[in-house]
């Protein structure tokens, strides 16, 4: 009989202690898995968050970004310019500003026919709503939003009486909102009233935006429709310009292009971003998560130590008399090697889908704080975490196993038979 | 004749809290093959100490163990290990089966830590369940047989390899006394088949069976 099949025969011979052994490795892994999602999750999340708007270089007015955000003035002028490099492929200029959109059911666009059969039904109750406006280049429209129903703002907005308005699930929601509807649209200002003028839009379609908070609207229109709401001010201010570096250049490279053609502005690649991010926002996640792990790796350890240093003492004299037949000391340690794995195992492989489960619900109840993207999530399964996690466990495993192997294995043959004898 | 195993001077100390213990004090002995030995005394006379140095689990504090013409000494722990294995059969007094054994994969055991094929192996297994009379308890886990049954199983173990020598443990110690006489009678068909055997028992129907007595008392064999 091989060391596995008698650590397997050890361990079902008394199922109830092993299924609580398993049990509990589970219960721990599920806890040790979660804190390896969440020690990258975050950090992940957010890379992917900013490659789905499929731009690689971000422009802003200043090196402290994304801490202080100041406008980048003469947008339009810049993008020019980053156009013209031959590093760059493609430039898209965001503008975003606070504005309040009031449902208006007085005047329908009859240019605008609405697909009414796509219509979900809805439970708005309110009748405004103040929302974060947002315009791009018509060019990277198709990147920034996914439109669920309705049309997009270049495709709708040609032949339409009033400019054109995409409106996000929950915005379309609270407002009672469908492709068709009339909104009023005032950009408003913190703390004063707003004497800018009210414009009419018609809403062409309800979008899914990448950067849409759980705790805030988004409404979009296209860059002439945002000017006509800042009564055409003048302003070519921009929160941000988006760049897409050409293929075979990658963003190191449009960085360095565009760093050098206009130092007055500050450009990051995703992966300086994410790399800042890393070393400010996420260390708090990092550290919780790096202690935690610690902790709960300590806890399998002493379970599995404890578990099979009781199992070993409880068979002291069965082990002595196995070495005394002549059964080796690698093969008693084998077997309980077995049973570590048998253990460990079982529990680290159940811990998998456990963990999940539970990083599911702490995921939904974290994403409750206000100000983050929906999009964003703090536990993100990869495989880096599923092996590492295995990992760390067989570690444990082996390392828990090392004193009970040493207790059986080191024994005194003659005397824990006397003792045995005795009692 | 060589003997299988012998014993010279042997002595044997244990440090403990209050002293320094003696348990075997300059004892010789030599057990030659095919003998049937019976070693008797009071508890703490030395008794399993001997029979564990002879079965070559423990080592002397001084004197020499020669174990089929090789000294004990010298030898490491897994050459002992393979002696104890192919060469010497152990019957305890509390049997050590594993649990979760049947009463056959215990007898086979020790035969599949030598190597012997399954085929081989199973054979051998049912001849000795046969030899002990519990062929229709093959399939039985130790906790579903009797302590009689139960030493039987741990006699026909002892025997899986061959073994030159058999020692016996107070192999009776947990039995009552039909029971113990089944064993004794057990020993004696062993003994007869040319095993050497050594048993160290306060019963005396097994201690009767044996062609040698030896009488312990404070470490040192008195009546040989």
């Amino acid at each position: 009989m091989t060391p596995r099949a008698l650590a397997w025969r050890t361990i079902t011979a008394s199922p109830a202690r092993a299924v609580l052994a398993v049990a509990g490795v589970a219960i721990i892994g599920a806890l040790l898995f979660d804190m390896l999602l969440l020690s990258r999750g975050l950090l992940l999340s957010f890379r992917d968050l900013l490659e789905s708007a499929g731009y690689d270089v971000r422009v802003v007015a200043s090196e402290s970004f994304p801490v202080v955000r100041l406008p980048v003035p003469r947008a339009s002028a810049l993008a020019a310019q980053l156009e013209g490099l031959p590093e760059v492929q493609e430039v898209a200029v965001v503008r975003t500003d606070r504005a309040n959109v009031t449902l208006d059911t007085s005047i329908p666009d009859q240019a605008f026919s609405p697909d009414r059969t796509q219509e979900e039904p809805t439970t708005g109750q309110r009748s405004s709503q103040d929302v974060t406006l947002v315009s791009v280049s018509s060019a990277a429209e198709r990147r920034a939003w996914q439109v669920v129903r309705g049309r997009g703002l270049a495709e709708a907005a040609s032949g339409l009486a009033r400019p054109p308005l995409l409106v996000s699930r929950r915005l379309a929601k609270d407002l009672d909102l469908s492709p068709g509807s009339t909104v009023m649209v005032r950009v408003v200002l913190a703390g004063a009233p707003s004497a800018l003028p009210r414009v009419r839009f018609t809403l062409v379609g309800v979008a899914a935006f990448s950067f849409d908070r759980s705790d805030d609207f988004t409404a979009a229109t296209t860059a002439d429709a945002f000017r006509q709401t800042q009564a055409e001010s003048g302003s070519d201010d921009a929160d941000l310009v988006l760049v897409s570096s050409r293929a075979g250049f990658g963003s190191a490279a449009a960085v360095a292009a565009i760093s050098q053609v206009r130092p007055d502005v500050k450009p990051f690649s995703n992966d300086e971003l994410v790399s800042r991010f890393n070393e400010n926002g996420f260390a708090y996640f990092r550290q919780i998560s790096f202690v935690l792990s610690s902790i709960t790796l300590g806890f399998a350890f002493l379970l599995i130590a404890t578990l099979l240093t009781m199992s070993v003492n409880q068979r002291l004299g069965q082990v002595a008399g196995l070495r005394a037949l002549g059964i080796p000391r690698r093969r008693i340690a084998a077997a309980l090697l077995w049973e570590s794995t048998w253990l460990v195992g079982g529990g680290g492989l159940i811990a998998l889908p456990l963990g999940w489960l539970l990083a599911t619900r702490l995921d939904h109840l974290l994403k409750q704080m206000p100000g983050l993207p929906e999009r964003l999530h703090f536990f993100v399964l990869e495989p880096r975490a599923v092996v590492l996690h295995l990992g760390l466990f067989v570690a444990a495993g082996v390392a828990a196993s090392a004193y009970p192997i040493w207790v059986a294995t080191r024994l005194p043959i003659a005397a824990t038979l006397r003792r045995d004898a005795i009692s | 004749m060589t003997p299988i195993v012998e014993g010279r001077g042997l002595t044997r100390t244990f440090p403990m809290a209050g002293g320094v213990v003696t348990a075997l004090r300059n004892v010789s002995i030599a057990i030659a093959p095919g003998e049937y030995v019976a070693i008797t005394g009071p508890s703490g006379c030395g008794k399993s100490t001997l029979l564990h140095l002879l079965g070559c689990v423990d080592t002397p504090t001084s004197g020499s163990l020669i174990f089929e013409g090789r000294e004990a000494a010298g030898l490491s722990e897994s050459e002992r290990s393979r002696i104890r294995l192919t060469r010497i059969g152990f019957v305890f007094q509390r049997f050590f089966l594993l649990p979760m054994l049947s009463a056959a994969e215990n007898i086979e055991l020790p035969q599949a830590e030598v190597g012997t094929a399954p085929a081989t192996r199973r054979a051998r297994t049912r001849e000795l369940l046969d030899y002990v009379g519990l062929v229709d308890r093959a399939h039985h886990r130790p906790s579903q047989l009797s302590g009689g049954e139960m030493q039987r199983v741990a006699v026909a173990r002892a025997l899986a390899n061959r073994p030159a020598l058999v020692l016996a443990d107070e192999p009776t110690g947990e039995l009552d006394e039909d029971t113990g006489e089944q064993i004794a009678a057990l020993f004696g068909r062993v003994h007869a088949d040319g095993t050497a055997i050594v048993v160290v028992t306060h019963n005396q129907a097994l201690a009767a069976r044996a062609k040698r007595h030896l009488t312990m008392r404070r470490g040192a064999v008195t009546d040989a």
